[in-house]
């Protein structure tokens, strides 16, 4: 059934926002910060998880939910600590339910005990508590808490009848044979709570006499004159008489269940003789005044219509006399005024409103004169035509409370592939205009204009969609500090900066592995351990601080330690024994701190059980180099290390600068590039290691030659080549010699790695406007693999 | 006959989903709020013929919420039914001490459901 599919998709959704809130606010728990609104929260997330798993009929994680709930419902309440070793049980429970939502997801089956241990621990905990609040309890009835766990026999179908009729024993004393089965009596006075929580008696004998036959009287004795009337008084009272072979008292009980506690009722199972019958009333004992004889849905309109005959009283009392001062006695009803009698109208018309009804009543020819009567129907009848014409002028807008939709992120995807290819387009017809042609369509190239200009206002409306905070990455690398602090003996504290930064949604998926590796790594080799540090003259407590900012088309993700950085012999060892560098090369120290993220680089010695899980930071590089993204490290000898993660804003679309390589085009990503120069041979110097560099503005630049280094023909005249200048990680920056500057534009990136394979030096591919295919540059990756070739 | 509007008011998007399937299936018109502050808005503007709502809930919980549209004068003959799970009778009476008029049990049987709502509304 694809309805239930769907809620279970969005059941887990849920779910794994409601994990990571819990994780957030355990965090913060954890720190200390203990206060109700977090354990209400906290309470709240296990709740919906259990709401929901009980709709599907997910029982085991109902079962741990439901005594984690209750757990936290004692400690929300203050009735149990929130100690330590509490914060620790609800971190391990908050795994449990994790697992078991993942299990429920996948179908797998969890071992039958799994969760025991803790649940047990629960149990125990909840009893203390009620062990230890007062001794008397002992004998109370199982609480809630309890009864989840223990099967409850649920009495069904002939069982039910037999407790009743032992029931109905009770409650009437008269030996069982002259019970005649299924006669009810049933005396209901409304209190003036029922009213206040807006049950209607109406509804009740509406669903009553779906049991059976039924007849309702209104017992209204206890009406006062008008002027001692209190709006909202309750004087009305009922008795019903159902008959019908097959209900029970449960049955009716049932039908009164919201009621219970809001009225007096008394219920009866009676002999056919002793129940009161229309037209012939038992219980109106009393001569006068005689009680109204109303049907279940006649009572409105008619005391309404009693009202009326009292203000007619008062009007005709007021023009007769002087008198100001009215005795009560003259505002008594009138002893002949003669009984309202109308047929149960309600089985023959139950869909009538009450408007309807009342006119059914009014032709009534006992009561009054029918003037009166019509006078107070329409005033029925206007009320519920008002509203409804207030609901439709205002019924035009469904879930007006939402104020966000959730969309598939296919559907987004779709959207923004086009609006990708929708900018393609744009810059291809731009390139498309030569000169003459915007000599001569001027109006053409100010359309053009706009377009350029819409498609840029759609393309980033669009990427807003898919943006998301880093919270939801970042909330799960407290607990990992935490764990990793707990192992390795170490204290770390956690600070973020800027989680409410937003990337695009598949970045941030993407993001989540290589940001713990990095984190991983900063708490395992980083940060030193207490003693070391002290020795060092720091604090005991290491710091890893984890930021988020936006830098123009970027994002950049910090994480930085206060440990005691790159040990970078140690790092320029290994890297010559594994051959990463040659033997006669000395990088500087930038280099080698960049040397941990290459290809099969692993301190191996340092490998312990947190970080060395078999693969290396190197990827980390990989993986956010597949978003589009550059990893850089820095690293201050005993003073800490800082690795900067540097994200595109939207990995759909680039701006970059188209230029000539030989004859193919490439593109290097505008958001690297500072300049583009035009030089002659002789600005380039060479540098011993057998590269070269450009003095541009005094500084010393690294060059390399993209036709050399692609191993492509050059053509253009050496005494004239374009340098583009760009920057790289850590504001190093790069010369890239190029043949040609073709112009600005963007591109939609495909990944070479999906498409291909991986290249050093290429960050993917695109295809142009006119259908060509261009290479993106890796402007970060091209500086990293030429010190390893230069070395080579 | 015409279309009755119930508002619910639940902070899980499932239990909104499943309401809205059940109600809509049956011919409700369906509004949705997702805590006891948004239901109120929603009261402030529409007209609506019943309202179910959950008891826990972020900004304004469900007590919260009866009580509030309770006192508001014209919303004092509303059905409201609380959404509970079948454990917690102290949240019926809470919920019935503030206003409450009835009550579903989750998970919901969408015939129940249907006929508990027209069992408090006409």
């Amino acid at each position: 059934m694809s309805d239930l599919d769907d809620f279970k998709a969005t059941y887990f959704d849920e779910c794994s926002e409601l994990l990571n809130e819990l994780e957030e606010q355990f965090s913060a728990i954890e720190a200390g910060e203990r206060d109700a609104d977090r354990l209400n929260a906290v309470f709240r997330a296990i709740h919906s998880v259990k709401g929901g798993a009980g709709a599907f009929g997910f029982s085991a994680l109902v079962g741990f939910a439901h005594a984690y709930e209750t757990l936290l419902d004692y400690v929300r309440d203050g009735r149990i600590e929130m100690s330590d070793d509490v914060v620790t049980l609800c971190i391990r429970a908050n795994d449990i339910v994790a697992d078991h939502v993942k299990a429920a997801q996948t179908g797998e089956a969890l071992p039958a005990d799994y969760g025991m241990e803790e649940k047990d621990r629960f149990d125990a905990l909840a009893r203390g508590e009620r062990g230890g609040s007062d001794d008397d309890e002992g004998g109370e009835p199982m609480d809630a808490f309890d009864i989840e766990f223990v099967p409850v026999m649920v009495k069904l179908g002939g069982d039910e009848a037999e407790a009743d009729e032992a029931e109905a024993d009770d409650a009437f004393d008269a030996p069982p044979m002259q019970v005649e089965p299924g006669h009810w009596e049933i005396r209901f006075t409304p209190h003036r709570a029922l009213y206040a929580r807006a049950n209607d008696p109406l509804l009740l004998f509406r669903e009553l006499a779906v049991l059976g036959d039924m007849h309702v009287r209104a017992v209204l004795e206890e009406m006062p004159s008008l002027a001692e009337f209190e709006p909202f008084a309750v004087y009305c009272s009922w008795e019903i008489t159902l008959v019908s072979p097959s209900v029970t008292e449960a049955m009716i009980r049932e039908v009164f269940e919201f009621v219970d506690g809001d009225c007096d009722i008394a219920i009866a199972q009676l002999g056919a003789a002793a129940g009161f019958d229309i037209p012939e009333p038992v219980v109106a004992a009393k001569p006068a005044p005689k009680p109204v004889v109303l049907t279940a849905d006649s009572d409105p309109a008619d005391l309404l219509a009693l009202a009326d005959d009292e203000v007619a009283n008062l009007l005709d009392f007021s023009r007769d006399s002087d008198v100001a001062v009215v005795p009560k006695a003259d505002f008594t009803p009138e002893p002949e005024l003669a009984p309202v009698t109308v047929q149960d109208t309600f089985e023959e018309a139950p869909g009538l409103s009450f408007a309807e009804l009342a006119e059914t009543i009014a032709p009534s020819p006992v009561a009054k004169p029918p003037v009166q009567t019509a006078a107070v129907t329409p005033l029925r009848a206007a009320a519920p035509a008002a509203s409804s014409d207030g609901e439709e002028s205002s019924g035009g807008s469904r879930n007006v409370g939402v104020q966000s939709i959730r969309v598939d992120l296919d559907k987004v995807d779709r959207v923004v592939n086009m609006v990708g290819e929708l900018v393609i387009t744009q810059s291809m017809l731009t390139q498309q205009m030569d000169e003459t042609l915007r000599a001569r369509y001027t109006e053409l190239v100010r359309g053009l204009e706009v377009l350029a200009q819409t498609t840029r206002g759609l393309q980033d409306s669009v990427m807003a969609i898919r943006a998301q905070p880093v919270k939801s990455v970042f909330s799960r690398m407290p607990r990992l500090v935490r764990e990793l602090a707990t192992k390795t003996g170490k204290k770390i504290k956690l600070e973020t900066i800027g989680e409410n930064t937003e990337i695009d949604k598949t970045v941030i998926e993407q993001l989540s592995d290589p940001l713990t590796h990095m984190v991983r790594n900063s708490a395992d080799h980083g940060i030193e351990t207490p003693d070391k540090r002290l020795a060092r003259g720091k604090s005991e407590i290491g710091t890893i601080r984890l930021s988020a900012e936006q830098a123009g088309g970027n994002i950049l993700i910090i994480v930085e330690d206060d440990g005691g950085g790159i040990n970078r012999e140690r790092v320029l060892q290994v890297a010559r024994d594994k051959g990463v560098v040659a033997p006669d090369v000395n990088p500087t120290d930038e280099q080698i701190d960049q040397l941990i993220f290459a290809p099969g680089f692993s301190t191996a010695s340092e490998v312990s059980d947190i970080s060395g899980r078999g693969v290396g930071m190197d990827v980390v590089l990989s993986n956010i180099k597949k978003i589009g993204g550059s990893v850089h490290v820095r690293s201050w000898t005993g003073k800490g290390t800082r690795m900067t993660l540097r994200l595109p804003l939207t990995l759909a679309v680039l701006d970059v600068m188209l230029v000539k390589v030989g004859v193919s085009p490439y593109v290097v990503p505008l958001s690297s590039i500072v300049e583009t120069i035009q030089c002659s041979r002789a600005a380039f110097e060479r540098v011993p290691s057998g590269g070269q560099v450009l003095q541009v503005r005094g500084e010393y630049v690294q060059v390399i030659d993209l036709a050399q280094r692609f191993d492509m023909p050059s053509e253009t005249d050496p005494e004239n080549r374009f340098v583009v200048l760009c920057e790289a990680e850590g504001s190093a920056k790069v010369a890239l010699i190029v043949d040609g500057i073709i112009g600005q534009q963007q591109v939609v990136i495909k990944s070479l790695e999906e498409n291909f394979e991986r290249v050093d030096g290429i960050a993917g591919g695109t295809i142009l406007g006119d259908g060509n295919v261009a290479l993106i540059v890796d402007v970060q990756g091209l500086k990293t693999t030429m010190v390893h070739k230069n070395a080579a | 006959m015409k279309t009755l509007r119930v508002l619910t008011v639940d902070d899980s998007r499932t239990i909104l989903a499943m309401l809205h399937h059940t109600l809509s299936n049956a011919g409700f018109e369906v509004l949705q709020a997702e805590d006891g502050k948004q239901g109120l808005d929603v009261l402030k503007t529409e007209q609506v013929d019943v309202v179910i709502t959950d008891i826990n809930m972020p900004v304004m919980d469900g007590i919260e919420f009866i009580k509030h549209v309770r006192a508001t004068g014209n919303h004092q003959s509303l059905p409201i039914l609380i959404l509970t799970t079948e454990t917690s009778q102290d949240k019926r009476d809470q919920g019935k001490a503030a206003g409450g008029t009835g009550w579903i049990v989750k998970p919901f049987d969408p015939e129940k459901l249907i006929s508990v709502i027209h069992r408090v509304v006409h």
